[in-house]
């Protein structure tokens, strides 16, 4: 056993039985690796279209749905339901309107541990007696993620969040993630089907294909993020970029990225 | 919230315009007639419910009938609500026939039935109310829960929590809004029902009391009735829409 792995997928599959009675595979024999980085959190991605299985994905890594075959592993463990190691952070708001964002955050806590920090931590200080009802999407988001690092989880798992964004509130929310991950050093997970933000904020992202959902290639893209590297603006980020939709071509996808710079 | 028609008027203003109209018209104008009261006969039969038709005994009774075993039964769905997230128990499957039951025959047939096997019993009505609020909202939540959003589940149980803790803390906290709509519709339909009951039943309550203003064909205790009747109506949905607004505030 690797001891080094914060998170391995070995193998599993689900299906789903439709109305009709007939069997769809929605994951087919999908494995993934996150290995522990002593320095700071690591940004990992998995990219893929609509319809291919990424929420389910999730839900197996955080337990809650059950795989049909193959095991998941946290820090060298079974996973065996919910414990609070993996967080899954939803696409759509998930914070609760009938509570505060104070409220909120202590959530998955037992009792009224601080959670300040947290607050402050995602640019929430001041509305901490505010009920997050009919607010924006970033705000709730906001909420969601301050919620998931008061748990101080192994994995913080994103189900594409940013798609129903303001670019301007992604891009602040970008900076969020980017400095929880070298103060708390978390591991995040993004499902995404935005080529540009993967390569944007990730050291590594897998490319999966749907009808059944499969990892069909990864791409190792460092530990520097492609911001730090400065190369959002350069070559290397649009080559990537057209390297990935050529792959998800090859494999009978049309996947256009989205541009954004 | 006071309900507004398309011109951005509310209904009591009508109402108030109505009672005015009356006032000025049947007092002043119009000669004494057996279509409506006059104002101040009205006026001076509001004494006279209080002795001649025991208003205060009857009035308490019906408020009493209604509105106790409404919380009552409030309170037991949110005890009993952690059964009613399993939609394979066994006392789901009950409930639901409950429904089916429910939609085929009418409440006041029910109140027939009820009033046929127990003609003497003085709580009789406060257990048929017990029951069609505790039915009705045992339905109502059973079916919202299945429109609470994915979103608050997932998250809930990614974090760790109990299956108890998820119905009380996110499925029971989600439906709130509507369950206090649903309470708002029901009220109405409670107060119809119970008056409903009483005049047939007989024994205590404002049905009663209309019965007997029936029978003595007394048109201005009947008229006193209806604005009593009309008037605490309003405070209970008054009450109901101020608490809703205090513990079920989100949208």
């Amino acid at each position: 056993m690797n001891n080094n792995l914060i998170l391995s997928v070995n193998k599993i599959s689900k299906s789903f039985t439709r109305l009709a009675g007939a069997k769809i595979t929605v994951i087919d024999n999908i494995n993934l690796r996150i290995e522990k980085n002593g320095k700071s959190g690591q940004f990992i991605s998995v990219l893929a279209s609509f319809g291919s299985g990424k929420s389910t994905l999730l839900k197996l890594i955080c337990g809650i749905e059950k795989p049909d075959s193959g095991e998941i592993l946290v820090n060298g463990n079974l996973l065996n339901g919910t414990k609070g190691e993996v967080i899954f952070v939803p696409e759509k708001p998930s914070s609760f309107p009938w509570l505060n964002v104070l409220e909120n955050v202590q959530f998955g806590l037992e009792g009224n541990k601080p959670v300040q920090e947290f607050i402050d931590a995602v640019g929430l200080t001041g509305y901490e007696k505010h009920y997050p009802d009919n607010d924006s999407i970033g705000f709730r988001f906001r909420i969601s993620f301050a919620r998931a690092l008061a748990v101080n989880p192994e994995i913080i798992l994103l189900d594409d969040p940013f798609r129903r964004m303001i670019s301007k509130t992604r891009d602040e929310i970008y900076d969020v993630i980017r400095s929880v991950m070298k103060k708390y050093n978390t591991t995040f997970l993004l499902v995404t089907t935005n080529i540009s933000e993967a390569v944007y904020l990730s050291n590594k992202i897998y490319l999966m294909k749907k009808n059944p959902g499969k990892i069909f290639h990864e791409f190792n893209i460092g530990s520097e993020t492609a911001t730090e590297m400065g190369l959002n603006r350069q070559e290397r980020f649009i080559s990537l970029r057209s390297e990935i939709e050529k792959l998800f071509t090859s494999v009978g996808e049309n996947f256009q990225s989205e541009i954004r710079i | 919230m006071i309900f507004k028609n398309k011109t951005g008027t509310s209904p009591y203003i009508f109402l108030l315009a109505y009672l005015l109209i009356w006032l000025i018209l049947f007092e002043f104008i119009i000669p004494a007639s057996n279509v409506l009261p006059k104002p101040s006969i009205v006026f001076q039969s509001f004494g006279a419910l209080w002795s001649d038709y025991n208003l205060l005994t009857n009035f308490l009774s019906t408020v009493s009938s209604i509105y106790l075993p409404l919380i009552i039964a409030y309170f037991l769905v949110m005890i009993i609500s952690e059964f009613l997230f399993n939609r394979k128990s066994f006392f789901a499957a009950f409930i639901s026939s409950i429904h089916w039951f429910g939609k085929y025959l009418p409440g006041l047939l029910i109140a027939f039935i009820i009033i046929y096997w127990f003609p003497d019993s003085n709580y009789i009505e406060s257990v048929f109310v017990f029951f069609t609020a505790l039915s009705s909202m045992i339905i109502f939540y059973q079916l919202e829960i299945e429109n609470v959003e994915q979103e608050y589940i997932d998250s809930a149980l990614s974090l760790g929590i109990s299956k108890s803790n998820l119905n009380r803390k996110v499925l029971w906290k989600s439906v709130q809004p509507k369950l206090f709509s649903h309470i708002f519709e029901m009220h109405l339909y409670i107060w119809s029902m119970i008056i409903a009951f009483e005049f047939i039943k007989g024994g205590f309550g404002l049905g009663v009391v209309l019965k007997n203003a029936l029978l003595y064909r007394d048109l201005s205790a009947l008229f006193s009735i209806f604005i009593i009747t009309g008037v605490t109506i309003f405070i209970g949905q008054t009450i109901i829409r101020f608490l809703k607004k205090k513990f079920a505030f989100w949208s």
